[in-house]
């Protein structure tokens, strides 16, 4: 064959493709035998110039704090995402799970063709099929035997879902995110009338959270961590003073100016006995409070919580002279039995502080209820796991949840969605949700799909992020959720939907619809408003706001005692929550895997965090493999000696354990929900997450943990590393 | 104890000479086969680590170096051996280095040409290798002339190139007695060729003396410079246990030693081998056994210096590495290295040991144990306790691929050194004939001023 | 290509730095790193990873200390023999401290580490030749090596995971030295964006992607020659003067009560990181 490349072949071959722009890695296949196209730079889109990088604004999907992004496209391809400095919530800022965006989008794992189960493999089928055969099963099922499984949805995607489950007379959409503040949004609910008031950590002087790790995991960890900044430099050069009560240290624990150690489940009783402190300091305590706490004296406090009663009045004296202060329960306070009843002894710390309205705010809703956050966690995964065990349901849909893996494993939540008649789950990877599915539809990914997404938190202003491609879509047979939604309500109701042709039309028309309300008032153009909108990503809204109630009650509000040690069980399990990892859906992505935990600086597996001094009675030291045991089962992981931790407790971190999912996840460490007991909060049924009662044995087996930290360990061995000094000699407000 | 049989026809020396290139015990090709065998370990741990990546080797950072190094400063040192007998006790007219002195520079070629491989092994892009050479080039590019590692290079070439031409030089009237009496052939062809037509006139002798003369003058300066500047590639560094100033004396002073250990070991296998026991004999092995204790000592000296000079200086870093060694992961192969070098060559001492042929083997080999696992700890432990704690790291072991590489090199030093007795002349014919020579004339004069004195006596 | 253009060439480029006479002019990038800030989170090495191309080298050889990760955090605690660390722990981003003496540059045989006229310690990915002695003699153990070649046979980019690598930095091979940049392919661009507009960077106009990520804005990066920059400032304020072995606030009786200090300064690598000391709240 001629393989002269001649000058005609070489115009032709720039003049392909240049409709369709098809993209190419650096493989080795040629473009001659099709492997590869070439793009062509002279009928190229208007953006699109050689080496020249473009940013588009569209909203992060790893976790469901709402950060805006700005990604960086360069010939077609999204290279990084960096954070878009408009929104209130991030403010140009990223965190490390955020930065692994991209890792999601080109993840080799991610399924590509619809899959239909046929015995134990999946048989790749068309989308047409895929959606016959939906509306094949649907055929002549009631609303009462449709389950849909979510985790948190917002916006118009939401609307959509319900408007598809109404076609079918069904109520049954289950929200489930495993790691939710579900308890500390009840309680919220109960405290300040409100699930999600706003949280001026910039304004307070002192923070005093009781597990809340703002700034790894909770809620929204990347305006928390501006917020603490700022709070650090303090407004009038006085630097704010963080006190963090837990009985694991989180990131924000070790950030602390004071870390407090409490016996597990104790957090609820410190804040009453800091509420006893502060009325003996002379603060003002009303009657019922007054008598509430009565017993809650120093000592009592001390020999319940193992704080000493010297720190618990210095703590009441801090908070008594430096006001406003800030008092957040977090997830370690809301993990156990009396989850309820610890978060609402700590709010009502932030009452008798005066603290409602100053630095506990009331946040403005976004207007449209419709499309705001649909939130749950474990009583809604519970009903469903009842429901399935009962075969109510003929058809379960699942997305954006991996109830598998993060359900505990005393739930039997895998067999029982085996009783499921068609299991339909939509999914990026097959994980372990996915494996048991007759029916999984790849979905796009975040970076390639539209959408529209409603924060929960809602740091500076009611807000709906604009969720939009940074680029054509890297396989061809993905859907975007809203479009697979969209076909299935055409099944139902075909006249209504018929003139969107995707959900992108959908999504627009939606917008556009609402123009006037969503900021579009002064524009006249359709294209121009919805131009400017997707060019911001965001929509900055001016929103309702209901104010907190600030009446203190302590009405219902009962602590037990600490428990008793078990003897067959004598440790507390705490399962931590990873600021990368989290509940484990972007466990494929290396990026985090590789990222070192920061506080153990471990990589790439599970470990046992355990007291030094626990860890000598038992002799175990760094790197046995230690067998952790509860009722419900038990697992194998190395142990680090961690002196951040009660030594009546250990700690795993969740996320690792997966037995599918992809090749950077499985075969991971392991997955701690699979060993938890099944204790519920008192008052919302949710699952108490810290409650698990386990013994720990060594296996005789030791291996070297894969971290970071060297032998010298946390040591600086005298040198100059990471110094500081006492804050009474800094004067920060004469620094730039 | 003479040195040599005084009485020795000069016929018989190129006899048994020229026997060592036909027909040498079998232990030969024993030892030939072992040295192959290795040298095939090392081949192909080579090709896999160079296929792969260095990781396989188990390097690391902080563990950037490891055994390559260590071992490359341990063949540079073992050529020392070579220059300080030929050379150096030319100078000074020590005739009982004659019969020995061929395999030593021959010692010293081969263990420079291992050293150098070394440098090759342990590149992470060796094909790259000639960018530290300054070699002339259009776009200006020069390597790093204040870098010690390019002094290094160029040290090394040269050091290597002179003693290439210092051995061969040394060997042309033998390779002339060989092209004489060999049976026509390829070695015939081979020694004709490399005699450069030496016939053994006043005027060949008399160039030949004095070139020998001024290549041994040129070489003493560039031996102690070589090692001197290996010193400096740590010396001059900047981290703790390295920055050390007797680091350059102290190097050359282990150089002799290991070399001086190594021509013993290699003395009893030659002499075995090769069935030289008329010429390498025990008043030699006296000698030199002497000679090595005292290296020994010196070596002590600047060893302890080193210590002294870390525990008082003040620099708690070097200090920290030290203690480490003497109490981390390293502390065996510390200890030993201390034992092998400075309380084993005590056993030197005794004299009933300094001719006991298998004790001073295996001192000599303990010796050069000694040596190697010094160079090891002077590279090592620096790497896993430096200035950043951070980043210490107490436990990274040299994967089999070093170790295999390592143990190769000797396989490969050997091949070279049984091929080269092999081919050449290890035993210096005409170098032995003048001491043959000069040891029975001296001896005549002996006797006659005995016997006149004896006389004068018996006339009183 | 005489020995006297070598000569000449070679002393050209050879200054000493700090500088003696003149300093970086226009240009002197330099950071400044709030410790009181910074978290810990990790987010600017995961961006850096991003960013930069950073292999992702797996757990087997993470075990082998064979980490690529240019920015590290390090976690350290007190060590006092407390039971619990109850003040917290400390964190410290380390990556290349971009040193104006750099040790690195002087041990390279082959020139491939050297000092720009802007004042970063580069790294000539194409010149390297894998000696790594630039590594053994850094005090600060922030040079990674590429043991393995991670591009290919290793395939930490496998098929749509090589679309992600930012085609303004180098894919680095196998047997070559890398390290932190300054982000230097960023710094480039805001130059010649500067450049054929014909005026210098502005403060703020270049982020490194650490500095970008880092959700408590505790890393400033900018020009130390231009007053007007934030880190020249910082520097300032806090008395921290570039070519000085030890800080002449630092000589006061009693120590200063200022929180700037550059870590290892003693050993004269004059690093162009400073850091600003955590603060330990006395009240609580």
């Amino acid at each position: 064959m001629n393989n002269v490349f001649d000058r005609r072949d070489f115009l032709k071959v720039l003049g392909w493709g240049g409709a369709a722009v098809a993209l190419s890695g650096c493989g080795n296949g040629s473009v001659e035998n099709g492997e590869e196209t070439v793009v062509s730079y002279v009928e190229t889109n208007d953006f699109m110039i050689p080496s020249i990088s473009v940013y588009f604004n569209s909203t992060c999907a790893q976790c469901d704090a709402g950060c805006s992004i700005t990604g960086r496209i360069r010939e077609g391809r999204v290279l990084k995402v960096e954070g878009n400095p408009d929104s209130g919530i991030n403010r140009g800022k990223t965190c490390g799970l955020g930065q692994a965006g991209v890792q999601h989008h080109y993840n080799p794992d991610r399924v590509r063709e619809p899959l239909l189960r046929t015995g134990n493999s999946g048989e790749a089928i068309t989308w047409e099929k895929a959606y016959a055969l939906i509306a094949e099963k649907m055929n002549g099922v009631s609303g009462e035997e449709i389950a849909f499984l979510s985790g948190g949805v917002s916006g118009h995607l939401k609307v959509l879902l319900g408007n598809y489950l109404d076609s079918f007379g069904c109520k049954n959409h289950f929200v489930y995110e495993a790691i939710a503040p579900a308890v500390v949004r009840a309680a919220n609910k109960k405290s300040y009338g409100v699930e999600m008031p706003r949280f001026n950590i910039s304004k307070a002087k002192v923070v005093l959270s009781f597990g809340a790790d703002f700034l790894g995991a909770w809620i929204s960890p990347v305006h928390f961590s501006q917020q603490y900044a700022q709070f650090r430099k303090g407004a009038d050069g006085q630097r704010g003073v963080l006190v963090q009560v837990e009985s694991k240290m989180t990131l924000t624990g070790a950030n602390a100016d004071r870390w407090l150690v409490v016996r597990p489940g104790t957090e609820g009783i410190l804040a009453l006995g800091i509420i006893n402190a502060l009325g003996s300091h002379g603060v003002a305590l009303s009657g019922d409070i007054a008598a509430a706490v009565k017993s809650y004296n120093k000592d009592r406090v001390s020999k319940d919580t193992g704080v000493s009663a010297e720190q618990i009045d210095k703590i009441a004296a801090l908070l008594k002279t430096r006001t406003p202060s800030l008092v957040l329960a977090g997830s370690a306070a809301e993990g156990y039995a009396h989850g309820s009843q610890n978060a609402a002894a700590i709010n009502l710390l932030n009452q008798v502080l005066g603290n409602v309205g100053k630095t506990v705010e009331a946040a403005e809703a976004v207007p449209f209820p419709q499309m705001a956050p649909a939130t749950g966690n474990t009583v809604a995964l519970k009903t469903l796991n009842d429901g399935l065990n009962a075969g109510k349901y003929k058809v379960l849909f699942s997305y954006a949840t991996n109830p598998v893996f993060t359900a505990p494993g005393v739930m039997k939540f895998q067999d029982n969605m085996a009783k499921a008649g068609f299991k339909v789950v939509f999914s990026h990877y097959m994980d372990e949700t996915a494996m048991q599915a007759d029916l999984v539809l790849p979905l796009d990914s975040a970076l390639e799909d539209w959408g529209t997404q409603v924060p929960e938190y809602l740091a500076t202003c009611a807000q709906i992020n604009i969720q939009q491609p940074l680029m054509e879509k890297l396989h061809a047979n993905t859907r975007g959720m809203g479009d697979i939604l969209l076909a299935l309500i055409k099944q139902r109701r075909a006249e209504d939907y018929k003139k969107f042709d995707d959900y992108y039309a959908y999504l627009r028309a939606a917008v556009l619809q609402n123009k006037g309300a969503l900021g579009g008032k002064a524009i006249a153009d359709d294209d121009i408003f919805w131009n400017e909108t997707l060019s911001k990503g965001i929509i900055k809204l001016e929103g309702p706001v209901k104010a907190l109630s600030s009446k203190a009650s302590v009405a219902g509000l009962m602590l037990p005692a600490p428990v008793a040690i078990d003897a067959q069980y004598p440790l507390q399990l705490i399962p931590s929550v990873n600021a990368s990892l989290r509940d484990g859906r972007n466990a494929n992505q290396p990026w985090l895997q590789e990222s070192p935990d920061p506080l153990t600086t471990i990589v790439w597996d599970s470990w046992v965090e355990i007291h030094p001094r626990k860890a000598a009675e038992l002799g175990i030291v760094e790197g046995d493999i230690v067998e952790v045991t509860s009722k419900n089962g038990s697992v194998k992981a190395q142990a680090y000696l961690f002196p951040g931790i009660h030594p009546d407790a250990i700690s795993i971190p969740l996320g690792r354990g997966h037995e599918a999912m992809g090749r950077y996840a499985k075969g991971y460490g392991v997955n701690p929900f699979q060993i938890l007991d099944a204790v519920f909060d008192k008052e919302t049924g949710e699952l108490a997450l810290h409650e698990t009662r386990v013994k720990v044995s060594k296996t005789g087996s030791r291996v070297i943990v894969v971290k970071d930290e060297g032998p010298a360990g946390g040591s600086q061995m005298g040198k100059k590393i990471a110094a500081r000094l006492p804050s009474d000699k800094v004067k920060l407000s004469e620094e730039i | 104890m003479k040195d040599i049989r005084e009485d020795i026809a000069w016929a018989q020396i190129n006899k048994d000479v020229l026997k060592s290139l036909e027909n040498p015990r079998r232990m030969y090709w024993v030892i030939l086969f072992i040295a192959i065998a290795m040298v095939g370990v090392a081949v192909g741990c080579e090709v896999y680590q160079y296929t792969t990546g260095l990781g396989v080797a188990n390097f690391s950072n902080p563990h950037v170096w490891g055994l390559y190094i260590a071992t490359f400063i341990f063949w540079i040192g073992m050529s020392h051996s070579g220059t300080l007998l030929s050379a150096i006790l030319h100078l000074m007219h020590a005739d009982w280095r004659k019969p020995i002195y061929r395999f030593a520079e021959a010692m010293t070629t081969f263990s420079l040409m291992t050293a150098g491989l070394f440098v090759a092994v342990h590149l992470g892009r060796v094909w790259q290798i000639y960018y530290a050479l300054p070699y002339p080039n259009m776009r200006q590019v020069w390597p790093n002339f204040q870098s010690p590692l390019l002094w290094d290079a160029m040290a090394i070439f040269t050091y290597l190139s002179s003693s290439i031409l210092f051995l061969y030089v040394g060997m042309i009237p033998d390779l002339a007695i060989c092209r004489d009496n060999m049976n026509p052939g390829w070695r015939k062809k081979l020694y004709t060729a490399l005699a450069l037509g030496w016939e053994g006139t006043d005027r060949q002798w008399r160039n030949f003396r004095v070139t020998y003369l001024t290549i041994a003058c040129f070489l003493i300066p560039l031996a102690v410079s070589v090692h001197s500047i290996v010193a400096s590639d740590f010396a001059m560094s900047q981290q703790p246990g390295w920055h050390i100033t007797s680091f350059p004396p102290y190097f050359v002073a282990g150089a002799l030693y290991s070399g001086c250990a190594a021509i013993i070991t290699l003395f009893i296998i030659l002499r075995y081998v090769f069935k030289f026991e008329e010429y390498m004999t025990m008043g030699i092995l006296k000698k030199i056994v002497r000679l090595t204790f005292a290296i020994a000592m010196v070596w002590t000296y600047l060893n302890l210096i080193e210590y002294a000079a870390v525990w008082y200086g003040h620099d708690q870093a070097a200090k920290d590495v030290l203690i480490q060694k003497a109490t981390g992961p390293y502390a065996p192969f510390w200890w030993a290295m201390n034992f092998c070098g400075s309380i084993v060559p005590l056993i030197m001492l005794f004299k009933r040991f300094q001719t006991h042929i298998p004790m001073m083997m295996a001192v000599s080999i303990l010796l050069n144990l000694g040596m190697w696992l010094e160079r090891w700890m002077i590279v090592a432990p620096t790497f896993s306790h430096g200035y950043y704690p951070w980043t210490w790291d107490h436990d990274q072991w040299p994967s089999l691929v070093q170790w295999g590489i390592v143990f190769g090199s000797f396989g490969w030093f050997g091949l070279l050194f049984m091929v080269f007795c092999k081919v050449f002349p290890s035993v210096s014919m005409y170098e032995v004939k003048e001491m043959v020579y000069h040891r029975s004339q001296a001896t005549k004069k002996l006797e006659a001023t005995g016997k006149m004195a004896a006389a004068g006596k018996g006339a009183h | 290509m005489s020995i006297s253009t070598l000569l000449e060439n070679y002393s050209e480029f050879r200054h000493f730095h700090p500088v003696d006479d003149v300093p970086h002019n226009p240009y002197k990038w330099a950071m400044s790193i709030d410790l009181d800030a910074c978290s810990g989170c990790n987010a600017c090495s995961v961006a850096c990873y991003a960013e930069n191309n950073l292999p992702v080298v797996g757990r087997e050889k993470y075990l082998h200390g064979q980490a690529m990760h240019w920015m590290r955090i390090e976690r350290y605690w007190d060590e006092d023999g407390r039971e619990f660390p109850d003040q917290g722990a400390q964190f410290l981003p380390m990556m290349c401290q971009q040193c104006e003496a750099a040790p690195c540059e002087t041990v390279c045989p082959v020139g491939a580490t050297n000092h720009t006229p802007d004042g970063i310690n580069s790294q000539i990915y194409n010149r390297c030749i894998g000696s790594r002695y630039c590594s053994a003699n850094c005090p600060y153990k922030v040079r990674y090596f590429n043991w393995y070649d991670y591009p290919t046979t290793d395939n930490v980019w496998p098929a749509e995971m090589n679309q992600q690598l930012n085609p303004d930095v180098t894919v680095r091979g196998k047997g070559v030295m890398e390290k932190c940049t300054f982000c230097i392919q960023r710094v480039t661009v805001a130059k010649n964006n500067a450049k054929s507009e014909g005026r210098l960077v502005h403060d703020g106009e270049v982020q490194t992607a650490c500095q970008q990520a880092c959700p408590t804005s505790a890393i400033s990066f900018g020009n130390l020659v231009d007053p007007e920059s934030r880190v020249h400032k910082q520097w300032q304020v806090q008395k921290v003067e570039l070519d000085k072995d030890a800080q002449t606030k630092d000589k006061e009786e009693g120590g200063s009560d200022l929180r700037g200090y550059r870590i290892l300064e003693e050993l004269r690598p004059y690093p162009s990181v400073m850091y600003l000391e955590r603060v330990r709240e006395t009240a609580i």
